[in-house]
């Protein structure tokens, strides 16, 4: 693995919060690399760091030391607003409770990262893609519904087509199927891996579920805020049970 | 760099208002009620303040007036045609004491001679007669109008024939009232009006003669119809006093002390309501911004997650919240507008003042500009605090505390709040510009901005203490109380409820309704006093010492009196030195020098009624030492100051007297007459003649003076009843309209801070979700809020209660009126502070609590 294909690079990273007198350490300086295109999960039981693992590598929150460094930028120390940029840019997200705008339509909700980053924001190609996203993810009939007007599968479904609307390096994604039932969160599943496999995107994906980390390329296991396995494995191939 | 579109912008703006349209009709009502408040106040009170002013012009008949003492000389004249050139009208008034005469018997009386143009004068009101009639129409070169005494004195009737100097009139019509009666001579004798070419005709007004002339001026009235600024009249005023030093200059709001306060103290007060209503608004609207972007956090989050930068989300509230300012503005001059023209049909019956009602674009400007900057001054705190809301959010709720030690965490705090801090000052300062430009008063404007900068830091800093004390209390006896209260008071604290700011906005709110009603009070109580029906209206002068007595008693057996005469004691005198400096060399200010040859010392030995002491102290009752206290108006004249020596001159010797104290008289009494007193014993054995005042009813004055004449037919009587009743009528109208308007203010803001408390209830509704979804049932819930919202409106309502009692203090102090600490309502005060946040806090939670738990965790 060379060092520019170098995606993600993770380096000695903590964070500690204060609890009134108390100091909580939940993540004790953990380290390592994700390369281009990889497919990484990142297991964990509750309260082990993983939530707080991918806040980080999103640049959504500041370490209390040590670093990360996305497709070769240093993010963990950027001012508010670059952050912003780098991260509109950079990394895609998908959470595990959707977090659309409610007061944007789906086309809406899709768009925003494109208006948001895009250099040429005003043009066209913006609202075609949001379009060919939305139809890809099987919600063309579904363009000017509000959040409130879908159903949990549809809504995530939205926010994978809105991580991916600028074509990120990097998507990251919190439990995105732990909402949803088993059939939808399998088309959930497979349009994120179909997604990820196509557009050659870096995937991170926090999960306690053991059978979706089964189709990541590498599993990552988390353990009161340090990192007790790291392997790379063959993926299980992905079938939809219809 | 690319960054979201204008049209995206207002795109989610827009949106969100639509989507809470709830939560936004809290901010839009607040904004506009404050708007509507201030408009309508504003633009009422300046209509009715026009309305006022034009019955206090008709009691000095005209914008100003200048008693000159000598004829104008040349210069003097020229400067006067240069002002008559400019449209300012003038006409002259000469007044004069002379002989008249029956034709018929030729018995001689003294008679105070009042010659006029009767085609100008009187520029404001009007001289009513009997039979009714128009003075222009009965005051002719051959005629007379004259007063009722003399009448009875002479024995004759309408149309009879008076000699007056070498010419006979025929009495056209009896004067009941006219118009510049209060700022008129008071001389002796019964008044005769008579016209300029009359009195020419009549040769008494030969050179040397002992004539006093008055100039009245009328100020143009502008084109564009608004009403005569008082700044054109102050102008007008200030040229007069330059080209006519020896002059008297008056303008129309001096012509009696009860107008000129009554004007003062509701300008004051109708300045500081509307400042208040400003204020209150944009508490409301503050809490309510405040309440609306916490709710906004996630939203807010989740656009940072995406890559908005906080400038940009910014922009996006900043365009939601003019776009409230602007909408609440329109609503509220609107509203304003028709509280503006509602007034006056509520107050016709009460008031009988044709009030003209004429919406100004400059009131509606600055009601829509104040509300619209007001808004968004006030959400700049909440507006930055967008900065500081961090992407985690979306996956981790955790709340990080500081363990620092307090002054650390304060230093940290103040460290990372710059931008807030600065945002507040800036707050303080775009108030502080607005009041300042909004208040008629300056002293209102600059005690409301000082008041309000200092007010909001101590509530601020006495609502943490107050808070941190609570805490401390709950943290020793939490497990020893019920569970319900527990909760109640730890709710206080529950992390991101804004209780010190609510605190400090219900507690500011319950200072400003506080502070107008019981400055309300305090000036209606005083304006009562100054209309009081029981002072003197008709004076009597030159009552020689053998009569004092006979008079008194006669006064007391007059059914028509109705209340105890003032007798005063006068001496005449002269003032020959000042600090021995011979008065013809005496340096004076608006003092005509031809004055000091005639002034009038007066003895008491306590200060009479209606008279205080601005400067020194009052002589014991047996003090026999020259010492004198002398009207601060006069003493500021002559030049003089406690401890300045006056030297009086005393039939062949002289009382050098030591001023001893400064007085100021409430221009009621008759005893107001005294600006010169000194102690009995010093005045002993000189010629006295005394001057006295009583009260009788208005429409029997007549009897009164018919009776003084039968006894005591060297005894002058003076009435200024119907005058006075004038200027009582006036001042009643301004209290009943402060009243209403204080109504309407302390009724607004109530409402204002009902909606702020109102504006917190989202924040409830996932609480309430959870406690139900534990098993608590509606009582328990609603049981938990009461104590909250009770301790909330206890604490808010004590601090706002003292912040009230000091600012009424210090403002009725400004306005020269007692303060006296109000227990009754203080208290009464606090105890509906927290009534109403309880009663509040339950009517807005009402649907919150029967709100099921599913809706909103399917939303979370």
């Amino acid at each position: 693995m060379t060092e520019a294909s170098t995606m993600i690079a993770v380096k000695d990273l903590r964070k500690s919060i204060r609890n009134g007198p108390r100091t909580v350490d939940i993540l004790k300086g953990i380290s390592f690399t994700v390369p281009h295109g990889q497919f990484v999960a990142i297991m964990g039981s509750s309260g082990s760091g993983k939530s707080t693992l991918l806040g980080l590598l999103a640049g959504l929150d500041t370490p209390s030391s040590g670093e990360v460094r996305l497709n070769g930028t240093a993010i963990s120390y950027l001012p508010e607003d670059k952050l912003a940029k780098v991260r509109g840019k950079t990394v895609g997200f998908v959470f595990q409770s959707y977090q659309l705008v409610p007061t944007l339509t789906a086309l809406e909700n899709v768009l925003l990262p494109y208006e948001l980053n895009a250099e040429d924001a005003s043009g066209h190609e913006g609202l075609q893609r949001a379009r060919e996203l939305l139809a890809s993810v099987g919600l063309s009939d579904r363009l000017d519904h509000y959040p409130v007007q879908l159903s949990g599968g549809e809504q995530q479904r939205v926010a994978l087509a809105r991580a991916f609307i600028l074509r990120p390096p990097i998507v990251l994604a919190d439990e995105p199927t732990g909402n949803l039932d088993t059939t939808n969160g399998a088309h959930v599943l497979e349009l994120l891996l179909h997604l990820n496999r196509t557009l050659g995107t870096t995937l991170v994906l926090v999960t306690h579920d053991p059978v979706l980390a089964g189709y990541a390329d590498r599993r990552i296991v988390l353990r009161d805020g340090a990192v007790i396995s790291d392997a790379v494995q063959e993926p299980v191939s992905f079938t939809v049970a219809e | 760099m690319a960054s979201l579109s204008l049209r995206s912008a207002v795109k989610i703006a827009s949106r969100e208002l639509r989507f809470s349209r709830g939560k936004f009709f809290f901010v839009v009502l607040s904004v506009a009620i404050g708007v509507a408040a201030l408009t309508g106040v504003r633009g009422f009170s300046s209509s009715f303040r026009a309305a006022l002013l034009d019955r206090a012009r008709s009691i000095m008949a005209a914008d100003l007036s200048a008693r000159m003492f000598q004829q104008p000389t040349p210069e003097e004249q020229k400067g006067l045609d240069a002002i008559a050139a400019e449209s300012v009208e003038m006409t002259p008034v000469t007044e004069m004491l002379s002989m008249a005469s029956s034709a018929r018997t030729l018995d001689p009386l003294l008679v105070s001679l009042k010659a006029v143009d009767p085609t100008l004068y009187p520029f404001y009101g009007e001289v009513q007669l009997q039979p009714a009639g128009s003075l222009r129409d009965v005051l002719k070169n051959d005629t007379v109008v004259v007063a009722d005494d003399l009448l009875v004195r002479l024995h004759l009737n309408l149309g009879d024939s008076l000699k007056i100097g070498n010419r006979i009139f025929r009495i056209a019509a009896v004067v009941v009232n006219e118009p510049d009666r209060l700022s008129g001579n008071f001389a002796a004798g019964p008044r005769v009006f008579i016209s300029r070419e009359g009195l020419d005709a009549s040769g008494l007004l030969a050179p040397g003669s002992h004539a006093g002339q008055r100039y009245l001026f009328k100020v143009p009235k502008p084109k564009d119809g608004t009403p005569i600024s008082e700044k054109a009249v102050a102008n007008l005023k200030e040229r007069l006093e330059k080209l006519l030093p020896e002059s008297q200059v008056i303008d129309y709001r001096e012509t009696n002390p009860a107008l000129t306060q009554g004007l003062d103290r509701a300008t004051s007060l109708l300045s500081l309501m509307s400042l208040v209503a400003l204020v209150l608004g944009a508490v409301g609207v503050a809490m309510a911004m405040r309440a609306h972007l916490e709710q906004r956090l996630d939203t807010i989050a989740i656009m940072k997650s995406l890559g908005a930068g906080s400038t940009e989300i910014i922009r996006i509230y900043l365009l939601q919240t003019l776009l409230l300012g602007l909408i609440g503005g329109i609503l509220g001059v609107v509203c304003g507008a028709l509280v503006q023209m509602a007034f006056p049909y509520f107050l016709g019956r009460l008031l009988g003042v044709p009030t003209a009602v004429h919406l100004q674009l400059r009131t509606v400007l600055t009601g829509l500009g104040a509300g619209i900057l007001t808004t968004l001054l006030f959400t700049l705190p909440p507006l930055l605090d967008i900065r500081s809301v961090r992407p985690i959010l979306i996956l981790r709720r955790a709340v990080d505390e500081s363990a620092d030690p307090f002054l650390t965490a304060l230093r940290k705090k103040l460290k990372d709040n710059l931008s807030q801090i600065a945002a507040i000052v800036l707050i303080l300062t775009g108030l502080a510009a607005i009041a300042t430009t909004l208040s008629d008063s300056a002293t209102v404007g600059k005690v409301f901005s000082v008041g309000l900068v200092t007010v909001l830091a101590v509530l601020l800093a006495a609502c943490a203490l107050l808070l941190a004390g609570l805490r401390r209390f709950l943290a020793k006896t939490r497990l020893r109380l019920p569970s319900a209260v527990r909760h109640g008071l730890a709710n206080l604290y529950r992390p991101g409820n804004p209780s010190a700011a609510l605190l400090a906005a219900v507690g500011l709110g319950v200072m400003q309704i506080l502070s107008v009603f019981l400055i309300q009070k305090a000036v209606v109580h005083e304006l009562h006093l100054s209309s009081a029906p029981n002072l003197p209206n008709v004076f009597l002068i030159d009552i020689t010492s053998k009569e004092i007595a006979g008079v008194e008693k006669l006064l007391k057996l007059q059914p028509s009196v109705t209340a105890a005469p003032e007798l005063l004691p006068i001496v005449s005198s002269r003032i020959v030195a000042i600090d021995g400096v011979p008065a013809t060399r005496a340096t004076l200010k608006n003092f005509p020098r031809r004055m000091l040859r005639s002034i009038s010392l007066t003895s008491f030995t306590a200060p009479p009624e209606g008279t205080t002491i601005t400067e020194g102290a009052w002589w014991s009752a047996q003090e026999a030492k020259p010492e004198v206290a002398i009207a601060q108006r006069q003493a500021e004249r002559l030049g003089v100051h406690v401890g300045s020596k006056v030297t009086f001159a005393a039939q062949d010797s002289e009382i050098v007297a030591t001023v001893v104290a400064l007085i100021k008289s409430d221009g009621q009494h008759t005893f107001s007459r005294a600006e010169f007193i000194l102690p009995p014993k010093v005045l002993n054995g000189l010629p006295v003649v005394w001057y006295g005042g009583v009260h009788s009813d208005p429409s029997r004055v007549g009897e009164l003076q018919r009776a003084l004449y039968r006894s005591f037919p060297t005894v002058t009587v003076i009435n200024v009843a119907q005058a006075l009743e004038t200027v009582r009528s006036v001042v009643i109208q301004i209290t009943y309209v402060i009243q209403f308007l204080a109504a309407f203010s302390v009724f607004a803001g109530i409402v204002i801070l009902a909606s702020a408390v109102a504006g917190t209830r989202y924040r409830r509704v996932r609480e309430v979700v959870v406690l139900k979804t534990l098993g608590a049932t509606r009582v328990r819930i609603a049981t938990v809020f009461s104590i909250e919202f009770a301790v909330l409106g206890l604490v808010a309502g004590i601090v706002g209660v003292t912040f009230a009692n000091i600012v009424a203090r210090v403002l009725l102090g400004r306005m020269s009126i007692p303060f006296h600490l109000p227990w009754i309502w203080d208290a009464l005060a606090l105890i509906a502070t927290a009534l109403a946040t309880v009663a509040t806090g339950w009517a807005a939670s009402f649907r919150v609590l029967g709100q099921k738990p599913l809706e909103v965790l399917r939303e979370e």
